[in-house]
């Protein structure tokens, strides 16, 4: 995304320079890229390239099974059942496939994360290059390697962009409406990567420009120390911090002591 | 009224003649306690006496116990700390819950001990005592009140010692005084002294005085542009002024829409955005909370405190929640280099109420965007 339609020409001349020069560089481009087809033998599109043809024909026909009755023949999407998939690409397709969410059981306000659907990654894959393939849109990396991620950053940067859904220790959080942003113990590397990439169902997107990959792998080692982490107290109480835990501490070891002082007493 | 008049205190040399036991029942009866049936519980030496100390001993021999394995644990144990990515962080983590563990359990043997010593071993004693009847007798009641009254009369506060009741009346007021300093003191700052400059009014969104406009930056410094986000997404962003990342009413949240959302813009705020971006303040209008749960399918922002929510495609409404006046939409626009700035500063006070505010006097209004309002 180099320009963005809809800006304001209210400055004369500067508004004239911008667009000559908009049109001098649509120009250039148009050559290159009539210069590139022309030396380039005819394939398929960028997204498809790393993928041979066989995988999306099996993708292909794993989703005219399993996803064709709710988003369509062409990803168009069907009225009042599934959404368009045009543009959804590769990272959000697996984020849904591979937490379970779709196909979904139920329309409901938010898709539970659950079981997946397809237990072999290979049809996860396949059914993800297909999607990508016809609408394009967001690729994952291959590799989620966080052992050198700095997790401090990473807190940071969660704390910014994260947390205020997903809670500072991933617990997850209520929206509007019965949606709700999921706890993210469960969530494995690639999944929390294509979800930020992505922005599957009510989250928004996070593009490689505005979390740059190291980013996101510092976010999701923070992540990582925080839902592993054994808490040093023993029982959590949900993560919630020290307002829940002075309460149980208040009534539970008050409750406890004056059932052991009254059963003590009326032994006596 | 009380007991203790029918019984004669004994003299010295009667008390030198009592036994232990004597003196103890003596005691008890003096307080108005009749002790029924008192005596020790065992044969001493007897089979079932030495029972009864073991079963007690038991507790603070596990006392001792649990203390020593706390020494130990305290002194010995590998409690640095580990990271959650490293094998030995269980170690680590119990620590804490051990140390707990043992001296609570110490301490709780302890008791138990002391409550199995009257359980088992103290003396078994039936006792009785006379309820009390009634408020203090009346010889009491005036005695003490004429105490008291004369003791104030003749220090002379009620008539006369002038000086020592002002100085008293001083030391009491200056005490008020400096207790309720702290919530009412913050009243004598002027917030209006700078006039049309006042912090409330203005933000550090504000052009320069030379008219130098302000670019946005994300949170690490660097100018936001354009392409740094993708559609569907969210960026908080900052004035790229010093002090423009830490300004507790400079937050705004950058939105870039969908292209195929219809966006309805609110009275005159037309030309506020650019292309699909839209900035608006990130300060909740209610009570200052920062809002920031966005929902990209619904165009909702939720604030975390009171469950506000802003309507991003209709201007940010205050669709539900206690919220409600709009949030401020910042002006922004594109410079030649391609970043980010904001053409003025926001057109109307940011964060919540205050008597004086603009905010949200005018009644609502939007259009849909393209179309005059």
């Amino acid at each position: 995304m180099t320009h963005i339609s809809g800006g304001r020409f209210r400055r004369g001349s500067k508004a004239l320079r911008r667009a000559s020069a908009l049109v001098a560089l649509a120009l250039a481009l148009g050559v290159l890229g009539l210069g590139y087809s022309a030396l380039v033998p005819a394939g398929n599109t960028a997204a498809a390239d790393s993928v041979d043809a066989d995988t999306i024909a099996h993708g292909k026909d794993l989703y005219d099974r399993s996803c064709i009755s709710c988003h369509g023949a062409n990803l168009q999407g069907v009225d009042g059942k599934g959404p368009s998939l045009i543009g959804a690409g590769q990272a959000n397709t697996y984020f849904q496939l591979a937490t379970g969410r779709m196909p979904a059981k139920a329309n409901t306000a938010e898709m539970p994360r659950s079981i997946p659907f397809f237990s072999d990654e290979k049809d996860i894959d396949a059914i993800a290059a297909y999607v990508q393939s016809i609408g394009g849109g967001a690729q994952l990396p291959g590799s989620f390697d966080i052992s050198n991620a700095d997790v401090a950053k990473g807190a940071e940067l969660y704390r910014l962009n994260c947390a205020s859904c997903h809670n500072f220790t991933g617990k997850g959080g209520a929206l509007s409406q019965g949606k709700f942003a999921p706890p993210l113990d469960q969530a494995t590397n690639a999944e929390m990567y294509a979800a930020m990439l992505a922005g599957p169902e009510n989250m928004p997107t996070f593009s490689e420009a505005q979390l740059t990959p190291s980013e996101k792998l510092d976010i999701i080692k923070y992540v990582r120390a925080s839902t592993d982490s054994v808490s040093p107290g023993g029982y959590d109480l949900g993560g919630f911090g020290p307002a829940p835990e002075g309460l149980i501490a208040f009534l539970v070891g008050m409750g406890v002591i004056v059932s052991i002082t009254l059963w003590s007493g009326s032994r006596s | 009224m009380s007991s203790h008049k029918t019984i004669a205190v004994p003299t010295s040399d009667e008390m030198a003649g009592m036994t232990q036991e004597e003196l103890a029942r003596l005691g008890a009866r003096l307080d108005g306690v009749e002790l029924v049936e008192y005596g020790p519980r065992f044969e001493p030496g007897s089979p079932a006496e030495k029972r009864a100390e073991r079963q007690v001993a038991k507790w603070f021999f596990l006392a001792a116990l649990f203390a020593l394995a706390f020494v130990v644990i305290f002194i010995v144990w590998p409690a640095g700390y580990e990271d959650p990515f490293s094998s030995r962080q269980w170690i680590y983590a119990l620590f804490t819950p051990l140390l707990g563990i043992t001296l609570g359990a110490a301490i709780l043997c302890l008791g138990l001990g002391v409550m199995s010593i009257a359980r088992r071993i103290a003396p078994h004693e039936v006792a009785v005592q006379q309820r009390h009847v009634g408020g203090s007798a009346e010889h009491d009641q005036k005695t003490v009140g004429a105490e008291l009254m004369d003791t104030l009369d003749k220090t002379g506060l009620k008539t006369r010692r002038g000086m020592l009741k002002t100085s008293l009346l001083l030391a009491g007021g200056g005490i008020a005084t400096a207790a309720v300093v702290g919530p009412i003191g913050g009243l004598i700052k002027n917030p209006w002294a700078k006039g049309d400059e006042s912090d409330l009014w203005v933000t550090p969104w504000r052009p320069a005085a030379d008219g130098t406009k302000v670019r946005m930056t994300f949170q690490d410094g660097s100018f936001v542009r354009p392409e740094d986000l993708a559609v569907g997404s969210m960026a908080t962003v900052f004035p790229g002024v010093p002090g423009g990342a830490t300004a507790s009413d400079a937050a705004v949240m950058l939105f870039r829409l969908r292209p195929n959302e219809p966006i309805m813009i609110r009275n005159g705020q037309d030309g506020f955005e650019y292309g699909n971006y839209y900035a608006y303040s990130k300060i909740c209008t209610h009570v200052g909370c920062p809002v920031s749960l966005y929902e990209d399918q619904t165009g909702r922002v939720l604030c975390p405190c009171h469950q506000s929510q802003f309507d991003v495609h209709n201007g940010a409404k205050p669709v539900f929640g206690p919220a409600t006046r709009p949030l401020p939409q910042l002006p922004i626009d594109v410079d030649d280099e391609g970043y980010f700035f904001a053409t003025s500063d926001f057109i109307e006070p940011v964060g919540p109420g205050f008597w004086e505010s603009t905010q949200g006097s005018k009644p609502w209004g939007s259009h849909p965007k393209g179309e005059n309002s």
